[in-house]
């Protein structure tokens, strides 16, 4: 017997980006006990070897699918739409703009004295609430791949649209986990050169 | 991991820091970002239009130490070439110079397309401003 590795193969579960998380649990769980190395120990050292595999997949595939933006990577690269080989002519001027700008913006209050942190915290707030837009359209674009038919045009079309949209949120995230940084007193000065680079 | 303290100078006293009038006709304005680690990147450059000599290069770079000084080296290596011996300028050039690691050769890429944007831009308006250099070219 093989074990698939695709994680929604290895969950037995439509290939969807729209998750009850809540079954996923469960699914889990019976998973969990299914190949708990106790239930093997009996077993050959061949079956043995293959259960340890099963529960690194399990693992693997629980931590990815319950989170709606590691599912959508994971989903994206699985079907052809790698996140990680882009190159900025992917990235719509609009973006790169609008990142600059809050960047900029965040280094001026950064630079400022204890003055500016109530501004920090309006930044910070601002950044929230992209992120919150950002993620009503992920799940607005999710519902949309999952009523296209597998491998359609209107699928496609679809994981187009969510790639850019999870480009710009790993944008926004940087953006926030800077203010955080910021706000985090004196933080940032402490960091050594090294590990930034 | 080792950098090289040719990434930590350029890091810690980053060359040409700063911004040209966008809307100048000499002015091209390159901005180019990577997506999976965060970083954007402006690059701008002043030609002079009868030479076609790039008399000064500004950035601003958001993001890790390598991106930062892939940008202020291209920026040092900029002045004084002219437009089109400045879109020779290679990636591998950067990269070599530096001793980037290769993780982090997708930093250098992302300077190479800048310059290449920026000149691009600069281009760009050249063409805009005079319709009949399109028609001859």
């Amino acid at each position: 017997m093989s074990i698939p590795r695709d994680f929604y193969e290895f969950f037995g579960i439509e290939r969807r980006l729209t998750l009850d998380t809540g079954a996923l649990q469960k699914r889990f769980y019976e998973l969990s006990r299914q190949w708990h190395p106790d239930r093997f120990s009996r077993k050959s050292a061949e079956e043995q070897l293959q259960a340890l595999d099963a529960t690194a997949i399990l693992n693997d595939g629980y931590r990815t699918l319950r989170d709606p933006v590691k599912r959508a990577e994971y989903l994206l690269t699985e079907e052809g739409f790698p996140i990680g080989e882009q190159r900025s002519r992917d990235v719509p001027p609009e973006l790169l703009e609008e990142v600059f700008e809050l960047n900029m913006m965040l280094e001026e209050l950064k630079q400022g004295d204890a003055s500016a942190r109530p501004q920090l915290e309006n930044a910070r707030e601002n950044f929230v609430g992209l992120r919150m837009g950002i993620d009503s359209e992920l799940m607005a674009l999710f519902a949309k791949y999952d009523a296209a038919e597998p491998q359609s045009e209107t699928a496609k079309q679809a994981l187009h649209e969510i790639r850019s949209v999870l480009n710009r949120r790993r944008y926004i995230e940087n953006l926030i986990r800077d203010v955080d940084k910021a706000l985090d007193a004196g933080a940032a000065d402490a960091e050594p050169v090294e590990e930034r680079l | 991991m080792a950098y090289s303290d040719k990434v930590l100078d350029h890091y810690k006293n980053p060359r040409n820091v700063g911004s040209l009038d966008k809307s100048s006709p000499d002015v091209g304005t390159g901005m180019v970002g990577a997506p999976e680690c965060g970083d954007v990147m402006k690059l701008q450059v002043k030609v002079n239009p009868e030479t076609g000599v790039i008399e000064d290069a500004k950035f601003k770079t958001f993001g890790c130490g390598s991106a930062i000084a892939s940008s202020s080296l291209a920026t040092e290596w900029l002045k004084g070439r002219t437009v089109d011996q400045a879109l020779h300028i290679k990636n591998t050039d950067i990269v070599n110079e530096l001793s980037l690691p290769p993780v982090k050769i997708h930093c250098s890429v992302l300077a190479e397309d800048a310059i290449k944007a920026a000149i691009g831009d600069y281009k760009n308006k050249r063409n805009a401003a005079k319709p009949e250099a399109v028609a001859v070219s």
